[in-house]
């Protein structure tokens, strides 16, 4: 099993009153950056680095970034800088990109360049996945998010023949032309770094994975809904010739460790203080999904193949801490209790990469760190043999 | 979507096929009515106003509700010249158009590439050039319901609002809506709702020409209206007092007189 960690790197300076008194009470988009203290940001993107850094030492297998605009909900608006940064601070962990926003990109030939000098620096340690972004990515760059899909394939078929085709070439597509392909610098790992797509189980970019052989990373869905949409994955990737295992699927979802259960769960709570982790004020519905961002073939898709909804109403961070803790959505408590728990959802979603994300919102960076101590002495060695145990192959154990 | 009064038709242009509503008769060149965001609202009571003088024709735009998009169609230019193709297939001479913030952009459109084609010319609260006093508002940001409630200087007093905005919605009407939204945002989304080419090209009109607008317009501001009326030569600026972005609805007596003025009907 392929074993990294994430966090959405916060900015958690504000309360869920600044974001309701706000525009549309949006968290994102529109949620004033007045709020932001630079002196305390400077603080938090370094924590955030030692952090990952330390995961490193621990063993994690990856260490896991995310990008998203306009929000204090994540601190990543230039992730590949801080890929950058890690592919030379760090020596043997795999850097996860999940993902970068394709159709935001008005250059992917420049997004091949950065990807492969990441890949370069981190002497081949890149995983690039690749995302369609949140309606928020759209309207905080402005992109038509009518285009949405097709440049994230246009983009992606583009970066992809970028790094495998010898240049120079010409491009000329629908959304992107370019008289000259020809980027100097190269990807190290060949034909191309491993690419990797996460989401919430969009039957639409399921199947398209599939096809591709680029494993898929649930975020935080419903085990259920995972059981049903690992059936589309597997119904794509048969058509096109393979069965897919667990090396092909991976969960994504919080997972916090203290030294007893009663203080996890405590601490645990701060995953979901105020807005400050992923949010617990809704958005307004046009800020998530713009007109045109699912497309009218997508909604006839997603109504014909009807994928069970959440059993949990709101999500994650709306449903209540109990509820999602009890039905191990959040997982928090002692090593012992952790690993108990982990075994249970191992056991039902099987997949092959685990990302644990281990903090956010109000979360100190001293409680993260007490966390990832406990993770490196008792978690992740039972994690390890609990993965060969059920028999889970992450990606690099077994191509995908 | 009401019809009475008018016939249901269709129209192939480009190998797509164009919904429109058709009513009335009479000596005055057809009027053509283009909508706006939100779609084709029907046979609406100024219409069969002044179908008692001249044919009216509202069709749905390629894209929109019923009307089919050609592949290559992505922007408001592209409507405009679908539009004077259109028209050439119906066999439409002289046409007097009349458009609405994003029709009334596309006939502003129509109106500067083929100046020849218009009979008259009227812009009704008018998307395509950038007000200097103000922003237009936008409707995609601020979500369906807000742009409505905005849109209406005073909803309750508006005839016939429940049958055109209110109450409950078939899936097959919710499907349009947002089929109309999407369309909306493929045409408007960058530059947002105007064209830095339109005010200089809509010196080159010389048709009679109305621009009208509702003076408590919170979606365009009255501004906008002023350009377009300084750009063309001779056009006449009105403003509809206590009436906000929609005065064909908001105001349809006063809508009609103006209009049936400007079009010289009896």
């Amino acid at each position: 099993m392929f074993l990294m960690r994430f966090t959405e790197r916060a900015y958690f300076h504000y309360t869920e009153e600044d974001v309701r008194n706000s525009y549309r009470s949006a968290v994102r988009l529109t949620f004033p950056n007045s709020h932001f203290d630079p002196d305390m940001a400077s603080d938090m993107y370094n924590y955030y680095l030692d952090e990952y850094e330390y995961c490193e030492q621990m063993g994690f297998d990856g260490l896991m970034l995310n990008e998203h605009h306009n929000t204090p909900t994540c601190m990543g608006a230039a992730m590949n800088l801080e890929a950058a940064i890690l592919a030379r601070a760090t020596k043997n962990a795999k850097i996860v990109l999940l993902g970068n926003p394709l159709p935001i990109s008005d250059n992917p030939v420049r997004m091949a360049e950065e990807l492969a000098e990441i890949d370069l620096i981190s002497r081949g340690r890149l995983v690039s996945g690749f995302v369609r972004g949140t309606g928020v990515e759209s309207w905080a760059t402005n992109t038509n998010p009518v285009h949405n899909r097709e440049r994230f394939q246009e983009a992606h078929d583009l970066i992809i023949k970028t790094w495998t085709t010898p240049g120079p070439f010409r491009w000329e597509g629908r959304h992107y032309e370019y008289r000259v392909v020809n980027p100097f610098v190269r990807p190290l790992q060949q034909p191309h770094p491993p690419v990797w797509v996460p989401g919430s189980a969009s039957p639409e970019t399921m199947t398209w994975a599939a096809r591709r052989h680029y494993p898929y990373v649930f975020l935080e869905a419903d085990p259920e809904v995972v059981g049903d949409a690992k059936a589309i994955y597997a119904e794509a990737a048969n058509e096109v010739g393979y069965e897919p295992g667990p090396q092909n699927f991976g969960y994504l979802f919080r997972v916090h460790v203290q030294d007893t259960d009663e203080k996890a769960y405590e601490v645990g709570k701060g995953f979901l203080a105020g807005n400050a982790g992923v949010g617990r004020v809704p958005m307004p519905s046009e800020y998530m999904n713009p007109p045109g961002y699912t497309s009218r073939q997508g909604r006839q898709r997603s109504s014909q193949i009807n994928l069970r909804p959440d059993r949990l109403v709101g999500g994650v961070d709306a449903a209540g801490y109990d509820r999602v803790v009890g039905l191990n959505r959040i997982v928090v408590g002692s090593p012992d209790t952790v690993v108990r728990k982990l075994r249970e959802v191992l056991s039902v979603i099987r997949p092959g990469i685990l990302a644990v994300w281990t903090n956010d919102g109000s979360i100190s960076h001293e409680d993260t760190m007490r966390c990832l101590e406990l993770m490196d002495a008792e978690v992740l060695p039972a994690l390890r043999e609990l993965g060969d145990e059920l028999e889970l192959p992450g990606p690099f154990e077994v191509a995908p | 979507m009401g019809t009475i009064g008018a016939t249901e038709e269709r129209v192939q242009v480009g190998g797509a096929s164009v919904h429109l509503l058709k009513g009335g008769s009479g000596t005055g060149a057809p009027v053509v009515f283009l909508h706006s965001i939100e779609g084709n609202l029907g046979w609406l009571p100024w219409m069969e106003t002044i179908s008692e003088s001249a044919t009216v024709y509202a069709p749905t735009h390629p894209g929109f509700g019923e009307s089919e998009r050609p592949d290559w169609l992505e922007s408001v230019s592209d409507m405009a010249r679908f539009y004077l193709w259109m028209f050439q297939e119906m066999g439409l001479d002289k046409v007097s158009l009349v458009g609405h913030f994003l029709g009334g952009w596309i006939a502003a459109e129509i109106a500067t590439m083929n100046p020849g084609i218009l009979e008259s010319l009227t812009l009704v609260d008018s998307a395509g050039v950038r007000p200097r006093d103000g922003e237009i508002a936008d409707v995609f940001l601020l979500g369906e319901e807000e742009t409505l409630r905005r849109s209406f200087h005073d909803a309750a007093s508006v005839p016939g609002y429940d049958a055109l905005f209110g109450g409950d919605q078939t899936p097959e009407q919710r499907e349009a809506r947002v089929i109309n939204r999407e369309m909306t945002t493929r045409l408007c989304w960058k530059p947002y709702m105007y064209d830095r080419s339109l005010l200089p090209l809509l010196h080159r009109v010389n048709a009679p020409t109305l621009v009208v607008w509702g003076a408590e317009d919170s979606i365009t501001p009255p501004d906008a209206g002023r350009r377009i009326h300084q750009a063309i030569a001779g056009s006449r600026f009105e403003i509809i007092p206590q009436c906000g972005h929609l005065p064909y609805i908001e105001k349809p007596e006063e809508f009609s007189r103006l209009l049936r003025q400007r079009l010289s009907l009896a």
